[in-house]
């Protein structure tokens, strides 16, 4: 059987690996939400395809806005696809940090109240 | 299915997040009560592999494409709707703050809708179905794919709560191409589990491992 350190390689090189793919590989067809978006705002047949220049209308009034560091997954047009992994292994190796921390560190700060029991 | 912060009033969003804390509050507690010590690594794996398959855009025709989501695969492996909540509220949050995929104030909505839903909805379809049919594939398949459409459906309805979408027709788009999309995370989920089950049997939940020929 797979030791933990071989199980946690493994599986972050296969998800890097999904990611990097996905950053050549990925469909730029709207996902089904923005699909709808499009289709109710009159852009977009629901059974058809999606038009090149379909944008969504966004009513920002009474909205929230927020600028993210790395939008769309890229770094920005001048970077291409190089960005686009960049981005995604920050991403894939922060997923894999933050739940591993969160995940620890509520087992240790749980540990000494159970010991109290 | 992420909702982007244009789509939905900031008050709502609001109410959505004070829903999605409760659950959250409970997560944790499954964290610290329930999610075994050894199953750390899978946990960890499994957000950094959902993080990437969700990045991974396939096209469903129609015009439209779609990913897996997850939150079947986390609640059927680690053997808790719990589970879902956990790893995907985490990757949602790194979703929305770095790549703005997916809104902020509409987080706690798209976390109510990919973690609690499609954990629920994954997690008891699954039990239901395996007892039944004693099937580990067709029970994860239907799971899976059932943790798509649901919250897809529950989404359509927040949007004609926020008045971004007419209820009919967004219940009939979204639940169209989700009931494609939903294949896709069918099938991905089933791979995961085959995947997972074959190389360390010990980390999946023993409701599944008694089906999955481990």
């Amino acid at each position: 059987m797979m030791d933990n350190k071989t199980f946690i390689i493994a599986g972050i090189v296969i998800a890097l690996l999904i990611g990097a793919v996905a950053v050549f590989m990925a469909s730029g067809d709207p996902d089904g939400l923005e699909s709808t978006a499009l289709v109710v705002q009159g852009h977009k047949e629901l059974t058809g395809a999606t038009p090149e220049d379909a944008e969504i209308e966004e009513d920002l009034t009474g909205k929230f806005s927020y600028e993210s560091p790395m939008p769309d997954y890229s770094l920005g047009e001048a970077m291409g696809s190089t960005g686009g992994i960049i981005a995604i292994v920050i991403g894939t190796i922060l997923a894999f940090l933050v739940v591993l921390g969160f995940a620890y560190g509520i087992k240790v700060a749980g540990k000494p109240a159970k010991q109290n029991q | 299915m992420h909702i982007p912060d244009a789509f939905i009033p900031i008050w709502q969003g609001a109410i959505y997040w004070i829903i999605a804390l409760v659950f959250i509050a409970l997560a944790l507690r499954w964290a610290r009560n329930d999610m075994n010590e050894e199953k750390l690594p899978l946990v960890a794996v499994l957000a950094a592999g959902i993080f990437a398959l969700q990045s991974f855009n396939l096209p469903v025709s129609m015009g439209t494409s779609g990913h897996l989501v997850g939150g079947a695969l986390a609640a059927i492996i680690l053997g808790s709707p719990f589970a879902a909540v956990f790893i995907l509220t985490l990757v949602l949050i790194v979703q929305a703050v770095l790549f703005g995929d997916g809104g902020i104030t509409v987080l706690g909505a798209n976390i109510i809708n990919m973690g609690v839903i499609g954990g629920f909805v994954g997690f008891y379809t699954f039990k239901g179905l395996i007892s039944a049919t004693k099937s580990m594939p067709v029970s994860v398949f239907f799971a899976a794919w059932l943790a798509c459409l649901i919250p897809a459906l529950a989404c359509a309805v927040e949007m004609f709560l926020a008045g971004t979408f007419p209820l009919t027709e967004g219940l009939v788009a979204m639940g169209i191409y989700h009931a494609i999309i939903g294949v896709i995370e069918g099938f991905v989920t089933i791979a995961v589990i085959y995947l997972v089950t074959s190389v360390r049997p010990d980390l999946v939940d023993t409701g599944v491992k008694a089906t999955a020929g481990a």
